[in-house]
């Protein structure tokens, strides 16, 4: 479904990302494990267009992601949850999840109220917060609005940026919780993530990057038990 | 919208429309009423760039200038119809602001605010020293335009209404864009332009189209000037003009529309009222606005919030 090879990218002239090959199949939810600075947020921001890539190849169901910019990207059903739990503090609940729609080909009132349902059925919280400015909700709640954002849009393929980070333990395991939900549904995922006990539960398969490349790609099951898991992430 | 706002504004509406029926109102009074309301109107424009999309435009005074050539061209021909004027006058101004918005957009923060003030130096360059304009001059003497054959907004009173109608329709048409889906991906655009972007919005189309919308309800207001003042000069496109919009916006209040509205109008009064008895009117309007400015950030309509009544919701 998405699939990198040999991509090649950085700011400025910095170079962050040193040919990163890594493949993400439909229905997959794969994990993207590394510490601090390894480039991980970098790979998505190249992904969904906002850093143009130096070399190499982006593909989503075959379709060149290279020359896209980032809002052809989210509509051809690549959606984005950004770290940081970055929603429209100034608009309400309501009016981020209406933006979300953007990206979806049929914006029409029947499926708007569809996904709003769907939406409130995964996280009634929001539901009560309804008409309350993003900016009031709690982080836990902005993460699972950014999340509900991303649903609304029907993204097929979610990419997750450190979705756990900061969050209390119960809200770790809701938004784990909501990602093997989401694989349910169908929704592939790439996550990011600096929790690998959080991303190998609810992952398929996982790469661990360092310095820039992909040092190592296993199953779950394989980098649980791996000492270069224990070795490169220190878990 | 609420009951009690919709009553609100029919009130004021009806205020502004029995202004002239005042026993001091006369001919002097009507035309600042008129210039009030003018920049009031333009202010509101502005706004909708400033207030909700995040984008400061220091270009406007072109917008105003070229609608006020426009329409100063057509009179000084004897084209004296107001509606080919107008017309005339969405065509230049747009042509304009294609131009500008496509380029400026293709920037953020201050290089949007840099391109659009240097387009504007171009335009008004180009005015001061074009002789067939009238070069530093301007187009001067002209007629009243005619609303229909032998209807002239010949007078201060004929000038308020039309202007008062202008205020009217700009308001309906800013409110409804703010209030629609449109309004909101401005928001949004303001808050964070990367998220809007990743959530499949064509944020450059958004900035163009918000960009043109202020610039064509700018131009309409230039294009009534020349009715009031028989004159356009190519002072009308100074960019000190520009800084004074953008003042009426910041001291009305960002993002309300309403507030910009009495910015433009309380600027416009203040200046004339302090002008009249002083020269260096300048400095006493300075203070003016830095006392509200560091006093009433949210504006004058934040006045509303500090005696206890709703506050206005900056994004709606």
């Amino acid at each position: 479904m998405l699939k990198l090879t040999d991509v090649h990218a950085g700011y400025g002239a910095t170079p962050i990302l040193f040919g990163v090959s890594l493949e993400v199949r439909a229905g997959e939810a794969v994990a993207l494990l590394g510490r601090n600075g390894m480039g991980k947020t970098t790979l998505l921001k190249t992904a969904i267009g906002f850093l143009a890539p130096w070399r190499g190849a982006i593909e989503f169901e075959g379709v060149d992601l290279t020359r896209r910019a980032p809002h052809e990207i989210a509509r051809l059903g690549v959606g984005f949850v950004p770290e940081n739990r970055r929603i429209f503090p100034g608009l309400t609940v309501r009016e981020n999840l209406e933006l979300g729609l953007s990206a979806a080909a049929d914006r029409s009132a029947a499926v708007r109220r569809r996904r709003l349902d769907e939406v409130f059925h995964h996280f009634p919280r929001l539901a009560e917060r309804i008409e309350q400015p993003g900016k009031t909700l709690s982080g836990g709640e902005q993460q699972m609005l950014a999340i509900a954002r991303v649903m609304m849009a029907g993204a097929r393929l979610i990419l997750m940026d450190e979705p756990t980070q900061g969050l209390a333990p119960g809200l770790i395991r809701h938004i784990r919780d909501m990602i093997a939900e989401l694989k349910r549904l169908g929704v592939t995922v790439l996550l990011v993530e600096q929790n690998a006990r959080v991303a190998l539960a609810v992952c398929d398969r996982g790469y661990i990057m360092e310095k820039g490349s992909i040092v190592f790609a296993a199953s779950s099951h394989e980098l649980r038990e791996s000492p270069v898991t224990r070795e490169k992430l220190g878990v | 919208m609420s009951r009690a706002l919709t009553w609100r504004a029919v009130l004021v509406w009806a205020a502004l429309a029995a202004l002239p029926a005042l026993p001091f109102m006369s001919k002097f009074y009507l035309l600042l009423a008129f210039d009030a309301l003018l920049f009031g109107a333009i202010a509101m424009s502005l706004d909708l760039l400033m207030g909700y999309t995040g984008l400061v435009s220091f270009g406007h005074a072109a917008f105003f200038g070229l609608g006020a050539y426009a329409t100063a061209v057509l009179l000084e021909r004897g084209i004296v119809s107001l509606w080919v004027c107008l017309l005339f006058a969405v065509l230049v101004v747009g042509l304009y602001a294609l131009v500008v918005s496509y380029f400026s957009t293709a920037r953020r923060g201050i290089y949007f605010a840099l391109l659009t003030l240097i387009f504007a130096e171009v335009v008004y360059t180009f005015f001061r020293y074009t002789q067939t304009f009238g070069g530093s001059d301007g187009i001067q003497g002209l007629p009243a335009p005619s609303l229909a054959p032998g209807f002239a907004i010949d007078t201060p009173l004929r000038n308020y209404y039309l202007v008062l109608v202008y205020l009217g329709l700009a308001y309906l048409v800013c409110r409804i864009l703010v209030t629609a889906h449109f309004g909101r991906v401005l928001v949004a655009i303001r808050e964070n332009e990367d998220r809007a972007r990743f959530l499949g919005y064509n944020v450059q189309r958004y900035k163009m189209a918000v960009c043109m919308i202020s610039a064509l309800i700018t131009g309409l207001g230039g294009a009534l000037y020349p009715g009031r003042s028989a004159f356009a000069t190519p002072d009308l496109m100074l960019w000190t003009v520009s800084g004074e919009l953008i003042i009426m916006v910041m001291i009305g209040g960002l993002g309300t529309l309403v507030g910009p509205v009495i910015g433009g109008a309380f600027f416009v009064l203040l200046q004339e009222k302090v002008s009249s008895y002083v020269d260096w009117y300048f400095i006493v309007i300075g203070l003016v606005l830095i006392f509200i400015v560091l006093f009433m950030p949210r504006g004058l309509l934040g006045i509303r919030g500090l005696l206890g009544g709703r506050r206005w919701r900056a994004t709606a």
